[in-house]
């Protein structure tokens, strides 16, 4: 995109307008190929520094998981089948995010350098309002420390140790209670890349690193990368004829585009 | 050159590329390995907010897929699938991405225990453990020695099968409860049998057009999730002309049975019937004599017995004769019965008439490890009832338990903990504190996987001969705190070595090594000369340099074996019917969870992944047709009793619709009463969040178990190869009254239509 | 000018007019007036008079504001809203829920004091003040519900435009900015237009008080002495503040609602949102004022004086004419979605009608619409102050449970059945609770502090009810005084 300075006060619709149509990162969900084995669930959840909430919590609508698996059913037995497979279910990175214009103060607004949606946690006031207008319902709130409570801690010499600290990737911050979160399309892997492309003086090139649910999938299902350049993998896979984008009809402009079987 | 250098150098040395040959050479043999420190003083090679990244081997299965962590300031932070290693080439599955909450568990093993199985516990230091160890090799008569171990840890198998062989002790025994699900004796059986050799078949699943899997899952946890997950896409999409097309016959819709085109339920013990019958219908619809091998069967009757009906039988044997490379995978609870071994026999029987033997899309013999002279399978279940018969007796004064939790993994009823008592000293090497653990009287704990040096052979998986080797991607875990290690772990093959060496004799003789490094170089030396793999190097030092560098050493070139198949069809291939345990109205199918495994229960955020088919966290559940809960009264979360002859188990009802109604389901994986906080449950949502020491999982506390363990009603029966017939048992089912509300990611409302007026 | 009744209704008994019923019009306020000095004694005594009954409800609703509002809250903030129902998808709930229903209860002090002022409806003399006090309390609930519902409500200050040295400019795109500036508006109008009218009652207090009280409103009354250019600076005063809350008021409930009809959920965004919450809450108010003018007729001293059966009469007719308008829009909201098919709105309906709470729609039907229309077209009704106010909180019953089903009810079916879950209030029950007997709490302190009958306001009414000659007959007129 062009280089002029960036109003930071543009968010939503007019900002989207302003960027083409696919945007610049994207992704392709092979829903034929994913096998619902939820390694990009537990790749995501390391990567990205994400707490687990326990039994009651998790089965109250309040996990954590950045992308999550989803599966319908059709049929009756014995011709019972899953409604078109597994779906894996993340942030859309959508162009015209619903999820922007609400917040009250510009939590969430959009990149234009990376043509994704942003969260920015240290301005979350937690209205929450995001989440009820994201369609896709993939936003995620913090409705406690799940980190640092006592349970998770070892009591050595009279002080708590959390051992599990140690794992928390240091690119990608902490959140605290009250904040919300969202898939972020490994936004700190999109930034070391192109910090180690520009110090060598290069592009970054397609398939140079990719997302951390991307990279486990030992399916490939997931395939990441720039869905402007047409050479690029993703942009290939994104043009065949089984590919949709989930609630297109909302006019959201998503980044993501599904595989469907047949 | 003999001083000591720190382990942090030797890391450096180890992840540095090329330019370091000439350094090591230099060092010659002391640049190995010896002391541990704490990050506080980093190497200079490391930068701040730089990252180090180390190859080494995944160990939370057997499967050997290669890992490459990443580690910041000392600290493991992700962990990534290896790119060259040929068994997973770069991916992972959910256990590998979790491994690092194990080595970062609260409730890790702190420190060489004085555990008086479960009364009295007290710390030791290391030296008096490996005092203990070496008194336990001195003074008792070898032949009541006794090793434990699991299916991972190829190096400490080794160093004990050195070891027991020298001193004229019984050979290690193997077992793990995912070679138990697996059926690893049958398939290597059938392989005898049929295939010419005793061998792991290899179904090459990537370049089959039209594949049958006759129970496999082989997308959850079966042999080598990572590489048949990899095949399963390429025979997806991997040709852009033709989508492959796949089959899968099993009483439940598992994880594996959703991706399939068809899914084919049938009764359970019936999968070899419907093989042969299939067979018959493919050999008829060719022409030509009919083979030996499916004489005998009826079609017409096999759909009566087994459920499948005739046009669905005629349609998929249509299916194969219209394939170019068809392919039929035998494996899950079709082996766990008591014709599991015919059954086997019968599908390899179905490759052979589809002539795909040695062929693309075909069945191979998996390529022996590097250094391996013949495939070595883990004990059976059966092979293990002699075992504990052996424990039970007395014949065995000590035990020293690896890489195992027998009284978990092993059905309840095989008695394993009680014939604990008969045995005078156990000694475990166990990370964590299970329940094997905690009833030994000491544990030596072993380094985690990630802390861990080591080789693990790849049994099957790939087309190539692959050795994965491990080396620590972190020297330990600190407490900030102090600066102190946390857990104070050391290498099991360390602590055995240098027992021996203080025992002197013939165990000393046997392990004449510094340390384990020095052990594991030793098996590398003959590697040396080989031309065709990874890499090659001149002499061992550099070899181990870039043993640890790529992670491992595999042969390039291909080299799966064809089977002798020529006798295969003119053999009489009979399945009898499938004989059940019990007089209970419902088949019982327990199968592996396919997010938790064997061993994933005290990684939170395991429990946290929802099952695939069913969406369900951090518990067991019983997988019962609606109509069948109907007729029973019971709905969901209704907690029922399940009895089998063998023993009770109960848990919550989660109303599947895609299950045979006289069919029950419940996963493996949950179950624990010890294990640590996260595998085990103290009751409310409260309690979760209070501060629990470890101590309280250690000294055998007060925790109700999380979930429950369906080997509680499992019983001593097997199929011809010994494996358990893990699926033949009948049981009862009665309701308790009481309700447990099963923790669900999906929603009752929008999936079921629950509280919508109209249920599905 | 002093006016006796018995001179009023001697001349009167002579005749009967030809509308008036068979009564004497001393039952009603504006015929029935007494010396001034008499009421003022009245009002004052209301106010001083205070019975251990009084003191014992104080200190229950004392303890409760304490533990179910402060502490609740306190704990929440520095623990986190698990200890909330929200969740996925119902990621607001009754917080929510309280808030608009609050700021429904607090427009029936505007529309009685301000919309009935400008059209000169005179039943609204006695309980201006008492309504207005509705509004005034009823926001501060308001607020304080949705400060409840913030995550890192210690932050809320980022909202307010102000500048800072990051540049940092809130989002007006957002409903939530607008609320702010709505209800910050509402809440600054409407006290202002509170205060306004109760000044010269304040200052007639001041004249009647000793101790701490004269200081009290010596301070408050800003040394009104009645004269008369401060009487017409107030009376401008409050002509432009009545005129000006009106579009205030109409704006702030219709702002409010566009929270949810700008968001993107089946049955959230409806383009009736805007006018269906205005009359809802006026519903909801009216029954409110009803509830508490019995209330207080019933506990404080004087008041059955002041509020008499024609105040319910006329506040009965407002609370019908008000269910018809919550009528129309209830049912054009829900059959123009039924109209228009969209699937999701079809399952969103399919579930208030059949799932687990279709009670509650069902009550909300019955209590907001089938009971008001059967039964306050009976002025027997009308003027029984118990039955009244029975309506009026079945009515506040049925508008609350109007706002559970649209937040966290509606908000259970999305566009992704996958993650339909269904919402539990867990410590919202107790700060609900807390923030009633807040209000009750604030209302019982005010009742203490000041006058809560506009006393100057029913002189005035009562002395410009004088009857005139108009051609042979007498009747009874305002005349043009105001």
């Amino acid at each position: 995109m062009s280089n002029q300075m960036v109003d930071l006060n543009r968010v939503g619709a007019k900002g989207a307008i302003a960027e083409a149509a696919e945007g610049k990162w994207g992704m392709v969900i092979d829903r034929d190929l994913c096998t619902g084995c939820q390694a990009c669930v537990a790749a995501c959840a390391m990567e990205n520094n994400l707490s687990f909430v326990g039994e009651e919590d998790a089965g109250y609508g309040r996990t954590q998981h950045w992308i999550r698996i989803e599966r319908l059913w059709e049929g009756e037995y014995p011709e019972v089948k899953m409604d078109g497979g597994f779906q894996p279910m993340l942030c859309q990175q959508c162009g015209h995010a619903p999820c922007e214009p609400v917040c009250p103060v510009f939590a969430t607004p959009h990149s234009e350098a990376e043509s994704i949606n942003l969260q920015v946690y240290n301005r979350c006031i937690g209205t929450r309002y995001c989440a009820n207008n994201c369609p896709y319902q993939v936003r995620s709130f913090n409705w406690r420390d799940y980190h640092i409570q006592p349970f998770h801690a070892n009591l050595v010499n009279g002080q708590l140790v959390f051992p599990l600290h140690n794992q928390f990737n240091p690119d990608v911050t902490v959140r605290r209670r009250g904040v919300m979160e969202k898939c972020t399309f490994c936004i700190q892997r999109i930034h070391s890349a192109q910090d180690k492309a520009k110090s060598e003086g290069r592009e970054v090139e397609d398939g140079e690193f990719t997302t951390a649910c991307a990279q486990a999938c030992p399916a490939s299902a997931i395939t990441f990368g720039r869905v402007d350049h047409e050479e690029s993998l993703v942009s290939q896979l994104g043009q065949v004829s089984r590919g949709t984008k989930h609630l297109e009809e909302l006019n959201t402009l998503p980044r993501v585009t599904y595989l469907e079987k047949g | 050159m003999s001083e000591k250098i720190s382990r942090r150098d030797f890391l450096k040395l180890a992840s540095v590329g090329a330019a370091t040959t000439a350094v090591l050479t230099g060092c010659g043999p002391a640049s190995r390995y010896v002391e541990r420190e704490p990050y506080m003083k980093m190497p200079e090679y490391s930068y701040n907010g730089l990252s180090t990244y180390y190859a080494t081997t995944c160990r939370e299965c057997a499967a050997g897929c290669g890992l490459v962590v990443r580690t910041m300031q000392g600290r493991a932070i992700k962990v990534e699938g290896n790119p060259s290693n040929p068994v997973n080439l770069g991916k992972t599955c959910a256990r590998g991405q979790a491994t690092l909450q194990g080595l970062y568990n609260p409730d890790r093993i702190e420190g060489p225990t004085k555990q008086g199985r479960g009364s009295g516990v007290s710390p030791l230091d290391w030296d008096a453990a490996i005092q203990t160890v070496s008194e336990a090799l001195k003074s008792n008569n070898p032949s009541e020695i006794a090793f434990l171990m699991g299916t991972g840890s190829d190096h400490v198998f080794d160093l004990a099968s050195d070891l027991t062989n020298a001193i004229g002790a019984p050979a290690p025994v193997r077992f793990g409860a995912l070679s138990m699900f697996e059926s690893r004796a049958t398939l290597s059986k059938a392989a005898e049998n049929l295939l010419g050799q005793s061998a792991m078949p290899f179904f090459d699943l990537a370049n089959a057009d039209v594949v049958l899997s006759f129970g496999a899952n082989f997308l959850e946890t079966w042999l080598s999730p990572v590489a048949y997950t990899r095949g399963f896409a390429k025979m997806r999409r991997g040709n852009p002309k033709q989508r492959g097309y796949f089959i899968h016959f099993e009483a439940r819709m598992s994880q594996t049975a959703s991706k399939a085109d068809e899914w084919i339920p049938l009764l359970p013990g019936t999968e070899g019937l419907v093989a042969l019958a299939i067979g018959r219908l493919v050999a008829e619809a060719k022409g030509g004599a009919m083979p030996q091998a499916f004489a005998s069967v009826d079609p017409l009757e096999v759909a009566s017995t087994s459920g499948v009906k005739l046009e669905t039988l005629e349609h998929i044997a249509q299916l194969i004769v219209e394939a170019q490379t068809p392919l039929a995978i035998p494996g899950g609870a079709a082996l766990g019965q008591s014709n599991g071994l015919s059954t086997a026999e019968a599908v390899l029987a179905l490759n052979a008439l589809a002539d795909n033997f040695g062929k693309p899309g075909g069945v191979f013999v998996s390529p022996l490890s590097p250094n391996e002279d013949a495939y070595h399978r883990p004990t059976s279940a059966q092979e293990m009832t002699e075992f504990i018969a052996k424990m039970k007796s007395g014949g065995i004064k000590v035990l020293f338990i690896h890489g195992v939790n027998p009284i978990f993994e092993l059905p309840k009823s095989f008695g394993f903990a009680e014939a604990l008592e008969s045995v005078s000293q156990v000694i475990s090497f166990a990370t964590f504190p299970d329940e094997t653990a905690i009833a030994s009287d000491y544990i030596f704990p072993d380094h985690h996987g990630l802390e861990s040096w080591g080789y693990q052979r790849v049994a099957t998986g790939t087309t190539q001969s692959v050795l994965s080797g491990l080396q620590p991607a972190v020297s330990g875990v600190y407490d900030p705190n102090t600066n102190e290690l946390l857990y104070n772990a050391r290498g099991t093959a360390d602590v055995l070595i240098a027992a021996a060496q203080l025992a002197g004799g013939k165990s000393a003789e046997s392990l004449p090594f510094k340390d384990e490094v020095e052990f594991i170089q030793s098996k590398l030396a003959n590697l040396i000369g080989e031309t065709d793999g990874s890499f090659v190097a001149p002499e061992i030092n550099t070899f181990s340099a870039y043993f640890q560098q790529h992670g491992g050493w595999w042969k390039k070139t291909a080299e799966l074996a064809t089977p002798s198949a020529s006798s295969v069809l003119s053999k009489s291939v009979k399945v009898e019917a499938a004989q059940f345990a019990g007089e209970g109205e419902f088949f019982f199918l327990p199968f592996v969870s396919p997010t938790l495994a064997e061993a994933g229960a005290n990684k939170p955020w395991l429990q946290e992944l929802p099952d695939p088919t069913t969406t369900v966290m951090w518990n067991t559940w019983v997988e019962m047709n609606p109509e069948t809960a109907h007729e029973l009264g019971v709905t969901n979360d209704d907690v029922v009793e399940i009895t089998s002859e063998a023993g009770v188990v109960k848990a919550a009802v989660y109303l599947y619709p895609a299950i045979h109604p006289g069919v029950i389901a419940m996963p493996f994986g949950q179950g624990h009463t010890a294990y640590g906080r996260y595998a085990t449950s103290l009751g409310t949502s409260e309690k979760f969040m209070e501060l629990v020491p470890t101590s309280q999982y250690v000294n055998g506390g007060k925790v109700s178990p999380r979930g429950a363990n369906p080997a509680d009603v499992l019983g001593a029966h097997f199929n011809a190869a010994g494996d358990l017939a893990f699926a033949g048992m009948k049981v009862e089912v009665k309701k308790t009254g009481e309700t447990q509300a099963l923790s669900r990611l999906e929603s009752r409302i929008g999936v079921y239509g629950e509280g919508m007026g109209e249920e599905h | 000018m002093a006016v006796t009744s018995n001179h009023l209704y001697g001349a009167q008994k002579a005749h009967e007019t030809p509308h008036e019923e068979e009564h004497d019009p001393r039952e009603q306020l504006m015929y029935d007036p007494l010396p001034r000095g008499v009421m003022n004694d009245m009002v004052m005594e209301s106010m001083t008079t205070t019975s251990w009954k009084f003191w014992a409800v104080f200190g229950v609703l004392s303890v409760l504001v304490a533990v179910c509002f402060f502490y609740a809250w306190g704990f929440m903030i520095s623990e986190g809203l698990y200890i909330a129902g929200v969740m996925r998808p119902s990621y607001w709930g009754v917080f929510l829920v309280n808030t608009v229903f609050w700021i429904g209860i607090s427009h029936a002090g505007t529309f009685i004091s301000a919309i009935l002022r400008v059209f000169k409806a005179e039943f609204r003399r006695p309980f201006t003040r008492a309504a207005e006090l509705m509004t005034t309390f009823g926001l501060i609930q308001a607020g304080a519900s949705i400060f409840m519902h913030m995550g890192r409500v210690w932050l809320f200050y980022w909202m307010l435009p102000v500048p800072n040295e990051r540049l940092l400019w809130p989002n007006f795109h957002s409903p939530l900015m607008w609320d702010l500036l709505a209800i910050t508006t509402y809440v600054l109008g409407s006290t202002m237009y509170l205060f306004l009218p109760l000044i010269p009652d304040l200052a007639m207090a001041r004249d009647r008080s000793t101790g701490w009280r004269k200081t009290f409103f010596k301070v408050l009354a800003l040394g009104f002495r009645g004269t008369e250019g401060e009487w017409r600076h107030l009376t401008t005063a409050m002509n432009i503040f009545a005129f000006a809350i009106i579009p205030v008021m109409f704006s702030v409930h219709t702002i409010v609602s566009w929270d949810f009809a700008m968001a993107m959920r089946p049955g959230w965004s409806s383009s009736v949102f805007g006018p269906y919450f205005v009359v809802g809450a006026l519903h909801s108010g009216m029954g409110a004022v009803a509830v508490v003018l019995v209330i207080m007729r019933a506990t404080m001293k004087h008041m059955d004086y002041f509020i008499r059966k024609e105040h319910f009469d006329g506040l009965g007719k407002l609370m019908m004419i008000v269910s018809f308008a919550y009528a129309y829009f209830f049912f054009n909201d829900y059959i123009v979605q039924w109209y228009g098919g969209d699937k999701w709105t079809d399952l969103l309906l399919h579930w208030l009608e059949e799932g687990p709470m279709a009670w509650m729609f069902y009550l909300l039907i019955l209590f907001n619409i089938v009971i008001p229309f059967l039964t306050l077209w009976n002025k027997k009704i009308r003027t029984t102050p118990w039955l009244l106010a029975l309506i009026g909180t079945l009515i506040n019953v049925g508008m609350y449970f109007e706002r559970y089903l649209i937040v966290p009810v509606m908000l259970t079916i999305n566009r992704m059945p996958f993650t339909w879950k269904l919402y539990f209030p867990r410590v919202e029950v107790f700060l609900t609770i807390g923030t009633f007997a807040l209000f009750i709490w604030l209302y019982m302190l005010a009742s203490r502090l000041i006058p809560l009958i506009p006393v100057w306001e029913v002189q005035e009414g009562q002395m410009v009810h004088t009857l005139r000659k108009v051609g042979k007959t007498q009747v009874p007129t305002v005349s043009e005084f105001e």
